[in-house]
């Protein structure tokens, strides 16, 4: 754990210039039982501090792997000297970023540590009822993995804040032989922002899971080949969570606007059916706690939800201050850094597509020929918009009805023609709150959406 | 070198985690204690915007205790702080279970190995990215560049086990990242990079590795067009695009999971045919093209190169020790990821004209491939060629094969190789590929 022992080192800001002292420790708790076998069993910790000290249109940034009042005064200085550097370099001057209403920021949740033995053990009874109900596979992976992130945020003209963002989860991976010999596999995460208290107390929710995915398992062993083409799919929530933040999400950064991305020349466009609405939540969601609330960013700028596309209509993009000031609009919150030693880079926090009025069965029941695709292992996109997941389980869907399932398949298409096809979207959002981003550095994120349909490339045979 | 004020903290903390072991009897231990300093530049908007620089340091143990292993790591190098740690693993490993099949490589003769260049010329540095940024602004006026990440790492790091090892070593190398795109008006294409690693400033960045070709590609790429039908073709993955292939074949049919479960495709393959006669694959962290050498593997025995697949036969698996005892294997010499393809006979451009309808794929943008190895992917940075001729870029085309039987497929290895200062890789390619488009 760290401590608020940093805040009296504001004062080696230097004056007039735009500084953020940060403190932050990272720590991961691993276990995983491959085969019944604990063949990783893991804890480690990372702290330190960093600066980033802004001075005429030029960053210098520095990070030292301890966290102490000593080391906060090395990184200001150094983090100075690295602007003063690279101001050599700078080709123009630029403005002051507006300053933020000072105030201070906690989060409601903080870290609670468990015993290693806990968590094993937890693994150990989650391992025996794979054993004891799922006859017919031939391998299995029980882990736990548990990344928390505790930050102090000191700013020179913004909010100051302590945050802390508990994350833990269980997988289940499952292989099984297929008909043809090869093997097939499905896997399955239960968890979020907490920690085992919250999500494991008991494990009825784990099991059930498990169960769920044993069925899907030997279906997807008789499973067929998709047939490639241009298709009528419905896309399960956790399929369409993953349009909101990678088909959609990462074209409306900032950052990746300026570097040329679709979104670009849409804004303000109308770019997508009218059912579909895209909101990136900071910390509450339909009176509730969002999957991963994030109440002020590591600039010291305020959380605030970012509405990205309403009924259709690209509406904004997502902001650090810097960006927020070229575009002439405030940040909202969605500059974050991984570790202590990274640089706040512009983030998606809780990002979803908005509930419509659907029935998910009154949608399958409409489809011809087309299929349901329910889970994902992972998804890109590029600037152009183009996506691309790939789908670990799915149905076809003949005459209404579901029909075999799928082997492993991608689907793809470019963002903005894919959502302009959606003619039905379902009145319930599903999140998805154990994500991890890849852009520079990782990233907690979480996602959701309701189920949609729409038409898609599905790749296959 | 590192100055000796550091040397002296990490033996100091190296030498405390020995004695805290020692006194605790049976414990099989190995740890590494290292400094590392990150200095990184970034260009992003037209303006050299950000400069970093970054202190870290490591403490990485493993232990086994009764035959039941543990793992931690803190990048504390305080005594208190690093008593907390060991007394936190010995608790946690006690939790663990018991498997006779984990172990520790028994003592090698140590080394102190020096790599690369230690100390960074910054302002050599700089004046290397200027020159790349103007090169590409008045030789290359259809690129939209986002962003130029220049970075120098240097790690000084001292390795010991209970059995006796030590191995001090030293590394410093350049970084290079661009990340870039084609523009013709509004039109862009999807965004393309090129990153190599080097140890010295000799050279122009803009003559290193496959960066003019990257620019050229992304200049061609501003209006692509997607490929008409579907049908079975060739494909030309470029040495980037296979790198990814490679890491996927040890994952899911090289590494220790895989065989253990019995699920890899290749657990009874050993000395028998799984790729093309053409295709020779190996683990070279020796290599002299790579920059920074695995001295040890990660159970502790001293690296050696080897070969994985030989003239398409597989010959040696990616197995730890853990991996090794369970299923009755040997050892791999390492467990680096210097991947090295040797070269074919043939050049690029005549790969090229030998391609009746097909395409070349700098990257494919897919799903990770379960352990079947079936993939259907968006072949994104790719061009559609017909009739022995490069035609255009493509979009919304996708490519679908089978990632470990593809390797039977391979009909051509390029004489051209990039080398990444990471890996070593030609040009490959392979028939029989399923492409279609709208």
């Amino acid at each position: 754990m760290i401590s608020d022992i940093l805040g009296s080192k504001k004062s080696c800001f230097e004056t007039g210039v735009q500084s953020v002292l940060r403190g932050q420790e990272n720590r991961l708790r691993l276990a995983v039982l491959h085969q019944g076998i604990l063949t990783t069993n893991q804890r480690s910790e990372e702290n330190g501090v960093c600066a980033i000290v802004y001075k005429n249109g030029v960053k210098g940034f520095s990070s030292m792997a301890e966290f102490s009042e000593e080391a906060a005064e090395k990184v200001i200085k150094a983090a100075t000297e690295n602007a003063n550097y690279l101001r050599k370099y700078a080709s123009s001057e630029k403005v002051a970023l507006p300053p933020i209403n000072s105030q201070l920021i906690n989060s409601k949740r903080f870290i609670i540590d468990f015993e290693q033995k806990r968590i094993i053990d937890l693994l150990k009874q989650v391992d025996d009822y794979v054993v004891a109900h799922c006859p017919k596979i031939t391998s299995r992976t029980v882990n736990y993995r548990e990344d928390t992130m505790e930050k102090y945020i000191y700013t020179s003209d913004a909010c100051d804040g302590h945050v802390a963002y508990p994350r833990c989860r269980i997988a289940v991976c499952l292989k099984m032989p297929a008909k043809d010999g090869s093997t097939v596999e499905l896997f399955e995460l239960v968890g979020g922002f907490g920690n085992i208290e919250d999500h494991f107390k008991s494990l009825d929710k784990v099991y059930e899971k498990v169960d769920h995915i044993y069925k899907a398992l030997c279906d997807k062993a008789e499973g067929v080949y998709a047939e490639a083409g241009y298709k009528t799919v419905i896309l399960d929530p956790r399929v369409a969570g993953m349009i909101a933040h990678e088909a959609i999400g990462h074209t409306v950064e900032a950052d990746l606007v300026m570097g040329g991305s679709v979104a670009g020349p849409n804004l303000g466009k109308k770019v997508a059916s009218d059912k579909i609405s895209i909101v990136d939540y900071a910390y509450t969601y339909q009176d509730g706690q969002t999957p991963l609330p994030v109440y002020i960013d590591d600039e010291g700028v305020p959380a605030e939800d970012a509405v990205l596309v309403d009924k259709g209509v690209l509406t904004g993009f997502m902001h650090n201050r810097e960006t927020a000031l070229k575009y002439g609009v405030k940040p909202q919150g969605n500059a974050r850094g991984y570790a202590f030693s990274d640089e706040p880079l512009i983030r998606m926090r809780n990002t979803t597509v908005l509930p419509g009025q659907d029935k998910l069965e009154d949608m399958i029941a409409s489809v011809e020929d087309g299929y349901y695709l329910i889970d994902t292992g992972n998804g890109q996109a590029d600037l152009t918009g183009e996506f691309m997941f790939g789908i670990t389980a799915g149905y076809e869907i003949k005459k209404g009805k579901l029909g075999r399932a799928i082997l492993d398949t991608t689907v793809s298409g470019i963002a903005f023609d894919m959502l302009n096809t959606v003619d039905m979207v379902s009145d319930e959002v599903s999140w998805s709150p154990f994500g991890t981003c890849g852009k520079k550095q990782p990233m907690a994120v979480s996602m959701g959406g309701p189920a949609i349909k729409c038409k898609i490339n599905i790749g296959g045979r | 070198m590192a100055d000796m004020n550091n040397m002296e903290k990490l033996f100091e903390t190296s030498d405390f985690i020995k004695d805290y072991f020692e006194k605790q009897g049976d414990v099989t231990a190995q740890y590494s204690v290292s400094e590392t300093v990150t200095r990184e530049i970034s260009y992003i908007d037209d303006e050299f915007s950000l400069f970093r620089t970054l202190f870290d340091s490591n403490v990485g143990v493993g232990i086994i205790v009764d035959k039941k292993p543990g793992k931690t790591s803190t990048n504390s190098l305080n005594k208190e702080t690093i008593k907390e740690t060991l007394d936190n693993l010995l608790e946690t490993t006690k939790s663990g279970m018991a498997d006779d099949c984990f172990g520790l490589a028994p003592e090698i003769e140590g080394g102190e190995f020096t790599m690369g260049v230690l100390e960074p010329d910054i302002d050599k540095l700089m004046e290397r990215a200027k020159e790349l940024i103007e090169a590409i602004k008045n030789e290359y006026p259809k690129i939209l560049l986002s962003q130029v990440i220049l970075e120098h790492i240097r790690t000084d790091a001292v390795y010991r086990n209970s059995n006796g090892t030590e191995d001090v070593t030293h590394k410093g190398s350049y970084g290079v990242s661009l990340e870039f795109a084609g523009k013709e008006g509004d039109a862009v294409s999807g965004i393309s990079g090129s990153y190599i690693k080097i140890d010295n400033l000799d050279t122009p960045f803009i003559e290193l590795g496959r960066i003019r070709r990257d620019l050229e590609e992304a200049e061609m790429s501003a209006k692509p067009t997607p490929v008409e039908g579907k049908f079975v073709g060739k494909i030309i993955f470029t040495p980037e695009c296979f790198m990814s292939a490679l890491r996927t074949f040890r994952e899911n049919a090289l590494s220790d999971g895989v065989l253990i479960d019995k699920s890899s495709p290749w657990a009874d393959k050993m000395g028998s045919k799984v790729a093309s006669d053409l295709f020779t694959f190996s683990l070279k962290p020796w290599d002299s093209r790579i920059i920074e050498h695995e001295v040890h593997t990660v159970d502790g025995f001293r690296s050696e190169d080897f070969t994985v697949i030989e003239n398409g036969v597989l010959k040696n698996f990616c197995t730890t020790l853990y991996g090794a005892n369970k299923t009755n294997g040997k050892v791999a010499p390492n467990s680096s990821s210097a991947y090295v393809v040797e070269p074919g006979d043939t050049a690029l451009e005549d790969m090229i004209k030998g391609i009746e309808k097909g395409l070349i794929v700098g990257f494919i943008s897919c799903g990770a491939p379960g352990v079947n190895g079936e993939l259907a992917g968006v072949a994104k940075n790719a061009f559609y060629i017909e009739n022995g001729e490069i035609k255009h870029a493509v979009t919304e085309t996708m490519i679908s094969f089978n990632l470990i039987t593809v390797l039977h497929n391979i009909i051509a290895i390029s004489k051209e190789t990039l080398c990444s200062g990471d890996w070593v890789i030609p040009y490959i390619m392979a028939d029989d590929i399923t492409i279609s488009g709208k």
